[in-house]
């Protein structure tokens, strides 16, 4: 990911704060460098949020036009990123709370299988899936996730974020980021089980 | 013997809950050195890492949807146009700060000379304040209706040519 890649290194960085200061002064032509980096990296967030492409592409408007309209109200001490991303994740969030707040819903901590899978040993059916790289399939686990693990994970893996940064983008403490990275894991875990679950011997 | 036992079996379960953390590299040093040593010793929990980590590679490796370009030039233009408006809303705020203060000072600047016209240099000085700063608050009520009739007369023009003042 070119965007990722950018912003890792120490030049990277450079020139992001500085297209983002040229922003914040109104310079509209710094906006398409902004855009460059983080255009893939935000419509997958937004999509593994939403889960429709259709709304994502609409939020994706909406966050960039809010971030035309905060832009000067940004902290620059504060990560960019974690900003522009928990722009995002407020505008999907009030979305889904306004036409799917069952979706919002935090399972409750015995629902997941993920214990009752702790005390499975041995090799699993699910080592063979994943060393085969079924890629559609982890996606489309995933994508059955609830959305607070579903963002966690996307934010982990995908956009490789910190725990702080993740922690500013959701607004919780980093235990809570941490509580919920785990649960998460268990969820998937459990969800890819069942979606092969006699592949191999138990 | 037995608490022992059972020592070792709650530290063995609490480190186990450690492994998708770890597979998330989400732990701290002291936690992903004690797991690292008990996964060392323990077959079942090295099988059960192996597992987390393969799912943490899987998650890593997902494909990468891309954005349609026709959506992110679609955005880029009304951000545009978006950062366009709003510089020229704060740009209008400060002249419209400024031609209040000049409208100000105008009205002050002017009132003595009206003053001197009206009834003599000196007649500001009046004891009859009442007067005064009547006919000082009347002249400056009439020269503020002007100049508001003329900007909303203004405003409305450029909003009528499509233009936001």
């Amino acid at each position: 990911m070119i965007g990722l890649n950018q912003a890792n290194t120490w030049e990277g960085q450079v020139a992001l704060e500085s297209d983002v200061a040229r922003l914040r002064r109104g310079d509209s032509q710094a906006l398409e460098s902004v855009m460059a980096r983080y255009q893939h990296r935000l419509y997958r967030y937004l999509l593994r949020l939403s889960r429709e492409p259709a709304l994502a592409e609409d939020l994706f408007q909406q966050t960039w036009m809010r971030v035309a309209e905060k832009i000067r109200h940004y902290d620059p001490n504060r990560s960019f990123e974690a900003w522009l991303f928990s722009v995002a994740r407020n505008l999907t969030i009030d979305h889904l709370r306004r036409y799917r707040p069952e979706s919002l819903q935090e399972p409750g901590a015995g629902d997941e299988g993920g214990e009752r899978r702790l005390a499975a040993t041995g090799p699993s059916a699910l080592d063979r899936v994943l060393e085969q790289e079924r890629a559609a399939q982890v996606s489309g686990a995933l994508a059955e996730m609830p959305v607070i693990y579903r963002e966690v994970l996307s934010l982990r893996f995908e956009e490789e974020m910190k725990l702080e940064e993740i922690a500013e983008v959701l607004g919780t403490p980093i235990s809570t980021v941490k509580t919920r990275l785990r649960r998460g894991l268990e969820a998937m875990r459990h969800q890819m089980e069942t979606r092969f679950p006699s592949a191999g011997a138990w | 013997m037995s608490d022992t036992r059972d020592k070792k079996i709650g530290e063995h379960e609490s480190l186990r809950e450690l492994l998708s953390l770890a597979a998330a590299d989400a732990l701290s040093e002291a936690e992903l050195h004690a797991l690292e040593e008990h996964v060392a010793a323990c077959s079942d929990c090295a099988a059960e890492m192996h597992t987390w980590q393969a799912l943490a590679v899987g998650l890593k490796r997902l494909p990468t949807p891309q954005a349609p370009p026709l959506l992110v030039e679609r955005t880029r233009v009304r951000m545009a146009a978006r950062i366009a408006e709003l510089a020229e809303q704060r740009t209008n705020h400060w002249v419209i700060a400024f031609l209040v203060l000049f409208a100000w000072a105008v009205t002050l600047g002017t009132w003595p000379i009206v003053r001197w016209f009206s009834d003599g240099l000196l007649s500001w000085l009046e004891w009859n304040f009442n007067q005064t700063w009547f006919g000082l608050a009347t002249y400056a009520a009439v020269i503020w209706v002007t100049a508001g009739v003329a900007a909303a007369m203004l405003g409305l023009r450029k909003h009528r040519e499509g233009r936001l003042v």
